[in-house]
């Protein structure tokens, strides 16, 4: 089974600070990891080559930089690494990044048999390019699968969707996106990330590998503009109180008594 | 692309030719003697559908003519049979004329006519479709507001 | 599609998305924005019903603000299938041309729409926390959580129609229901052709849904401040003793501290509690989004300049781990 695995480099969130006064993000120090959900969905991918055989190639659009996550995906099993990166793919939303990506994958020989994808990513958050890489694609979809098993030219797998869990025959080829719960990420030993990131070859195509137009991608090829970024107003002013941990639970206790959750006359 | 358009009222709706209609009317009420069917505007505070007819045999004979919960005109002695929900009439032989059943819905109507009704020249103006009517020959108008005010 | 003539699209639609009625309101309430979008547009709210037998939803529907109601009623629509649903929405999209398309971003929203609109060549925002329109030149005006949570973008689709946009359930407020509503419902003729690839086997209620979160009157949330994932185990017996659930951030779900049910915010659930206490969290949009219909918030975080501290009404600048084992302590006593 040949599996394409999309991923992409997200800045770890927690690690994110703002200046406020500039309105920018503070990017020194923060550290940058493959978005958690692909790194689920390249597990998925390592487990079913491990199965059935085939070869489990990794794909991300972005800046250069991004080879790291591509490289890291290597030491953890993947065979093959294919960065796409032009200036001119730059600035685009997800219309446009699902049309970089749906053409390399066009361009591999053979197409593969499954392509998976985390199911959003934990910086823009949309959870778009799976289901527009599967439209761009021709291919049937599922989102936010919990379990896959392999049948004969056929997948069956689980998903949890609004309150109810549902289970799908898919023809393949098709494309899946993954979600937490369906398995937990192996841990990649350190002499595996050397080497990939001494030895490993990475793929780059840019805008005229892929035989595309400037007006399909990047900020010519999307659709929608941001227009501003903001603070989100404040809506509670509420008031806030320091002190001893003493104090603070003591503060608390009154509260929940003012809100009625807990009875006035309670002695401790 | 081909479009139907009728009117949805959020309390109570009939059927008909694969529609939602909070009433129609076929035919020709004001007349003693010609076929009409009257589905009335069902207002909120009011449960039940309000149905009057009169009915043809497929020969053109009259059978019989019915106003909300009676039959009015009766010469061949049929009978209207209620059952939860809604009621039937049936000839003396036991064959069924007309079925109207009410669906209840949390916060609304609907209500479902079968029945295989022919006008005073023997001319099929209502026939079963699925769950419901198709309504042949004129467009029916469909009403907006309650035709008699009762 | 890319167009010149965005003047020939008018009209708001709105997917009816209709599974779990009575609990899931996200519908209801796009029926009321979209009906305020629409009015500042000079124009009409349509809700698309596409299912089998489905005349209760547009009654409902229409008892709740719709001016028109445009059924698909056919066997091959009855289950929700993305593909299937994605060829019959463009044909009618292609066909009638509405300006804007709301959907509420319940997890069929999220996987249905950005297939239909990568199928349309238009764009879509995701998740959206308000909705306005720029009369002048009648844009909509989409704004989402960026950035990973702390800033707000406002998005717009300038040449590309329809302009779509999922919206986060509970951000706006439906309208009551009006017994007296009428609407104009249409019954378009479109070719309905279900998608053979993806074959449902079967569907059942999700067991391991744990205590109706969305209920609770009391909801206390963890975040990574807490430290580890004894520390959140605090807020089962807080939540215990205060008749309450338990919530969690996306940072702990993917620390394994608790179950992807338990996680509120934008691609979680949200919650409109009474009272939500939130401990260890900072308090990014993408968190804050799923509790800020709670009447009262009170937050713990040992950073007085986290932001949740500002957006909560009572901030406490603390160890949330040491405040809560002592409020723990006093509970035990009184209760």
């Amino acid at each position: 089974m040949n599996i394409v695995v999309c991923i992409k480099q997200v800045p770890d969130a927690p690690s994110i600070r703002m200046d406020r006064e500039r309105m920018t993000i503070i990017r020194d120090g923060v550290e940058s990891i493959i978005n958690p959900l692909d790194r689920v969905a390249l597990e998925a991918a390592l487990d079913l080559k491990q199965k059935e055989g085939g070869t489990v190639s990794v794909l991300t659009m972005g800046p250069s930089q991004s080879e790291e996550a591509l490289r890291e995906s290597m030491a953890a099993g993947a065979d093959q690494a294919i960065l796409l990166t032009d200036p001119l793919f730059a600035g685009a939303d997800t219309l446009a990044t699902s049309k970089v990506i749906g053409s390399a994958i066009s361009k591999m020989d053979p197409f593969p048999d499954l392509i998976l994808c985390g199911r959003q990513t934990i910086d823009s958050d949309t959870g778009h390019v799976g289901p527009q890489l599967a439209e761009e694609l021709n291919l049937p979809q599922v989102c936010g699968v919990t379990e896959i098993h392999v049948e004969m030219n056929a997948l069956v797998v689980k998903q949890l969707s609004d309150g109810f869990q549902n289970t799908y025959r898919v023809s393949l080829p098709a494309l899946l996106t993954v979600s937490m719960g369906l398995n937990v990420p192996r841990h990649i030993p350190l002499g595996d990330l050397e080497e990939a990131f001494s030895t490993a070859r990475v793929i780059r195509w840019g805008l005229k590998d892929l035989k595309l137009q400037r007006e399909e991608v990047g900020f010519s090829g999307s659709a929608t503009t941001v227009l501003r970024l903001y603070k989100p107003p404040q809506k509670r002013k509420g008031e806030i109180v320091s002190g001893s941990s003493q104090t603070l639970a003591e503060n608390l206790i009154d509260k929940l008594v003012s809100l009625s959750i807990l009875d006035e006359d309670e002695a401790e | 692309m081909k479009s139907r358009e009728s009117v949805v009222s959020a309390h109570h709706n009939y059927l008909v030719n694969q529609m939602l209609a909070p009433g129609f009317l076929i035919g020709n009420p004001v007349s003693k003697d010609e076929f009409y069917f009257l589905a009335d505007v069902v207002l909120p505070g009011e449960s039940e559908p309000k149905i009057c007819s009169r009915l043809y045999d497929a020969h053109g004979g009259f059978i019989l003519e019915m106003e909300a919960r009676e039959i009015v005109q009766n010469p061949s002695g049929c009978l209207r049979q209620p059952f939860p929900g809604g009621y039937r009439i049936v000839t003396p032989s036991g064959e069924s004329l007309l079925n109207v059943q009410t669906e209840s819905f949390a916060n609304g109507f609907l209500t479902r006519i079968q029945g295989k009704l022919y006008d005073q020249g023997g001319k099929l103006r209502i026939e079963p479709y699925y769950d419901a009517i198709q309504v042949h020959g004129e467009v029916g108008l469909w009403l907006k507001e309650p035709f008699r005010k009762k | 599609m890319k167009t010149k003539q965005s003047r020939d699209w008018e009209g708001v639609w709105v997917f009816g998305d209709y599974r779990n009625y009575f609990q899931n309101r996200v519908t209801l309430q796009l029926i009321a924005k979209g009906r305020q979008l629409a009015r500042d547009l000079g124009t009409e709210v349509t809700v698309l019903v596409l299912g089998s037998q489905i005349h209760q939803y547009a009654m409902e529907y229409t008892a709740h603000g719709a001016d028109a109601i445009m059924v698909v009623d056919h066997p091959n629509l009855k289950n929700y299938q993305v593909e299937t649903y994605v060829r019959v929405v463009s044909q009618l999209v292609q066909n009638f041309r509405p300006e804007i398309l709301l959907a509420g971003a319940t997890a069929f929203g999220r996987e249905f729409f950005p297939r239909l609109a990568k199928r349309m060549n238009t764009g879509l925002s995701a998740d959206c926390v308000a909705l306005e329109i720029d009369g002048s030149k009648r844009l909509l005006i989409q704004t989402t959580p960026a950035f990973g949570g702390d800033l707000l973008a406002d998005i717009i689709t300038p040449e590309h129609r329809p302009q779509m946009a999922t919206v986060h359930p509970g951000v706006f407020e439906e309208r009551i229901h009006d017994h007296e509503a009428r609407a104009r419902i249409l019954y378009p003729e479109v070719d309905v052709q279900a998608e053979e690839r993806v074959q449902l086997i079967r569907s059942k209620p999700d067991q391991s849904r744990k205590g109706g979160l969305e209920d609770a009157d009391v909801v206390v949330v963890g975040g990574k401040g807490l430290g580890s994932k004894e520390n959140f185990q605090m807020l089962f017996e807080l939540a215990r003793l205060l008749g309450g659930e338990v919530g969690a951030t996306r940072p702990v779900i993917l620390s394994g501290w608790a179950e992807e049910n338990r996680l509120l915010g934008q691609t979680g659930k949200s919650v409109k509690p009474k009272l939500l206490i939130t401990a260890g969290t900072s308090g990014a949009v993408q968190y804050t989004t799923g509790i800020q219909g709670a009447e009262t918030i009170i937050a713990i975080n040992r950073d007085p300049h986290a932001p949740i501290l500002k957006m909560a009404d009572l901030g406490l600048v603390g160890d949330a781990k040491t405040v809560l084992s002592l409020l723990l302590e006093k509970l035990r006593k009184r209760l």
